[in-house]
């Protein structure tokens, strides 16, 4: 087991594309991180220059107290699991698993044995004289995660591993990823751009863009409060509605005004806004915060809202609406299952204040802000 | 054409798809006929019947005495093994060459177009020009590679005319003008390997021979075996290369199959022995072929 550092890793490729930037970095011993971001967004680049299969341009990279960055990724005792598996498609289940030991000149008894022990863990023992053509998604996940495991290496890097399989498999081999971490303890790296297995999965999450780490911080943290509107918009299904808007000296205090929804802001952040009344501002306003019934919140503010349509989705309906009446910006509100309106009703909901977030639009960052929790 | 399994439950629709495709395909059909099947069962025909160009007559009819007799005779089955040493010594020599040039293309990221273009230029060449051009190239006392040898102080060599020398000089022009065949099957084949094996391998520990030899060549071996039994067939036909160049001599030392057949036919005139021996060689390929065709089916 071994911890991970980057210190100010950048990656240019050859034509010039630079496609990780001065990514800086601790993975602590036995942490289960996650890498979050769109398609292109240099997570996967960064995995692989951890695993030593593409060069790092400048910076630093090391595992454990060693400085890895012209180590072979042979020499680097980590264990990669790919998005589409890369089982060696000629050999047969227990040559998949064994190879990476075979090379490594470990006795043929010590193979068996460590073959059975990972097949029996994970329930491939019946499969190991068979090819990889012969076997399901599902299975072929297994025998590249058995292959990472045999190793016993000092981490395990995971670049998409779950992204090819169907939604049933991926939430059971979710759990048994969770499992696994919890029973071996070693370090995990998991790249995803899917942001459930970003939430549930991992310790922490560090989400990029374009070659960049945007936010690092536990599920929750990122959640409650995202740094600025990219990872606000990219995190949670449906997103936070973002809504161009600005902050307006009121009689005796502040509001958040979008369209034609006024949101008085209560006391705490009316001191953290004050000195951005007047700037045109970008609102966060969660699907999750509008409330049908006002009265459970300490602090929430009745908005009107126009219906558009609804989404019925089973344990709960999206509603999407037009914020402040007919015209206003629209938006997607989290209701309860039983909920129901038609198209171009009138409704009122309350939006919980503690969790609006208000964000420079110049900047799209997050304005900072006491906690109201 | 449909392929359902049984014709009861062909629609009339079917039935006039299927009529419409007899009929569209049936000109090429015939010129097949006309063209390949009527002259092989023509020769099987002949080849047990005691026909010449003297006595150009099926009055006789010798049934297997014809193949016997080709058997039997000792020129006969001295081309046979000289084909045979051919054949392996050109597919053995082109296939290490073109491995070796393949893996080092497969390599290559730029000018990648300019390569193949030299490469498939002998490829585009018809092999009697092929053998022309050789042949100047390698006249005793007026060609360019007895003048080079001289210039670095080397004797010249009889390339074509001495008996120690002729059949390795036709291996030699044949590897010139086929081995870009090999290069650009086994390149395609080895552009077409998934790289992410490598990848795996990489972290497992592999080196590069440990690569080679456990990944690349077990992947490889699908397209490595169809390459081989292509050029194989190709080889044992070998006829042009040896008309131009050398006629099957000095003696009999480059007196491949082939072109030992068309003698027999043409210039002894026994169309019936020539025939026995044409379907001798034809069983040879059609049992390569056939072993081809169902490796290639059973990959599926």
């Amino acid at each position: 087991m071994a911890a991970i550092s980057l210190d100010r890793v950048n990656k240019v490729y050859p034509n010039g594309v630079s496609a990780v930037r001065d990514v800086s970095l601790d993975i602590k011993d036995g942490e289960f991180m996650i890498f979050l971001g769109p398609s292109g967004c240099g997570k996967s680049t960064t995995l692989r220059m951890i695993a030593g299969l593409e060069s790092i341009t400048s910076g630093e990279l090391k595992i454990g107290p060693a400085r890895m960055n012209d180590v072979d990724p042979a020499d680097r005792n980590i264990a990669i699991v790919f998005q589409n598996y890369a089982l060696y498609p000629h050999m047969t289940v227990a040559d998949n698993l064994g190879f990476g030991l075979q090379l490594r000149k470990v006795p043929r008894t010590e193979i068996d044995k460590r073959i059975a022990g990972i097949a029996a863990m994970l329930g491939i023992g019946e499969l190991l004289k068979r090819k990889p053509a012969h076997l399901s998604g599902g299975q072929r996940q297994r025998v590249a995660l058995g292959r990472a495991l045999v190793r016993e290496p000092k981490a395990f890097l995971l670049d998409e591993p779950l992204s090819n399989l169907d939604a049933k498999l991926r939430a059971a081999m979710r759990t048994e990823l969770i499992k696994l971490h919890q029973k071996l303890g070693t370090t995990i790296i998991h790249v995803t751009h899917d942001q459930v297995e970003a939430m549930t999965m991992g310790q922490r999450m560090c989400i990029m863009r374009d070659g960049e780490i945007v936010q690092v911080g536990a599920p929750m943290e990122v959640y409650r409060n995202p740094a600025d509107t990219f990872v606000a918009g990219f995190l949670a299904s449906p997103p936070m509605n973002l809504i161009g808007g600005r902050l307006d000296a009121e009689a005796g205090g502040l509001a958040a005004i979008a369209g034609n929804a006024h949101l008085a802001l209560p006391v705490p952040l009316r001191a953290a806004y004050a000195g951005h009344s007047g700037t045109p501002v970008t609102l966060g306003l969660r699907p999750e915060d509008f409330h049908l019934n006002g009265s459970g919140l300490s602090l929430s503010h009745p908005v009107q809202v126009s219906a558009v349509a609804l989404e019925v989705l089973g344990p709960e309906v999206i509603l999407v609406c037009e914020l402040g009446g007919k015209g206003g910006p629209e938006i997607m509100v989290r209701c309860p299952r039983d909920f129901t309106a038609t198209p171009g009703q009138s409704l009122t909901l309350h939006y919980d204040l503690s969790q609006i977030h208000v964000f420079d639009q110049a900047t799209t960052k997050a304005l900072p802000r006491p906690s109201l929790v | 054409m449909t392929e359902l399994g049984s014709t009861w439950a062909l629609t009339p629709s079917d039935r006039r798809d299927r009529r419409f495709g007899w009929l569209m395909a049936s000109p090429s059909l015939a010129i097949l006929f006309l063209v390949i099947l009527f002259p092989v069962f023509w020769a099987l025909f002949t080849s047990l019947h005691d026909y010449t160009l003297i006595a150009p007559n099926f009055d006789t009819f010798t049934g297997t005495g014809n193949f016997t007799k080709a058997l039997g005779e000792a020129e006969f089955r001295h081309t046979l093994w000289l084909t045979a040493f051919f054949v392996l010594a050109v597919v053995l020599l082109e296939f290490a060459l073109g491995f070796l040039v393949a893996l080092m293309l497969n390599s290559v990221e730029r000018f990648k177009g300019i390569y193949y273009a030299i490469l498939l230029c002998p490829l585009l060449m018809n092999p009697v020009i092929v053998g022309l051009i050789w042949r100047m190239f390698l006249h005793p006392s007026l060609g360019i590679v007895n003048y080079l040898l001289s210039v670095v102080g080397i004797a010249p060599v009889n390339w074509l005319g001495s008996t120690d020398v002729a059949l390795w000089t036709v291996v030699m022009v044949d590897i010139w003008h086929q081995v870009s065949f090999m290069i650009v099957l086994l390149l395609a084949g080895l552009s077409a390997l998934p790289k992410e094996p490598y990848e795996a391998a990489r972290v497992d520990g592999a080196s590069i021979w440990q690569c080679f030899w456990r990944i690349t060549v077990p992947l490889m071996r699908p397209v490595i075996i169809v390459t081989l039994l292509i050029r194989l067939i190709f080889a044992v036909k070998t006829y042009d290369l040896i008309y131009i160049m050398t006629r099957g001599g000095p003696g009999v030392s480059t007196d491949f199959v082939s072109y030992f057949i068309y003698r027999t036919a043409f210039v002894s005139l026994n169309i019936g022995e020539a025939s026995a021996m044409s379907i001798i060689l034809l069983a040879f390929v059609l049992g390569l072929t056939l072993y081809l065709y169902r490796y290639m089916r059973s990959l599926v």
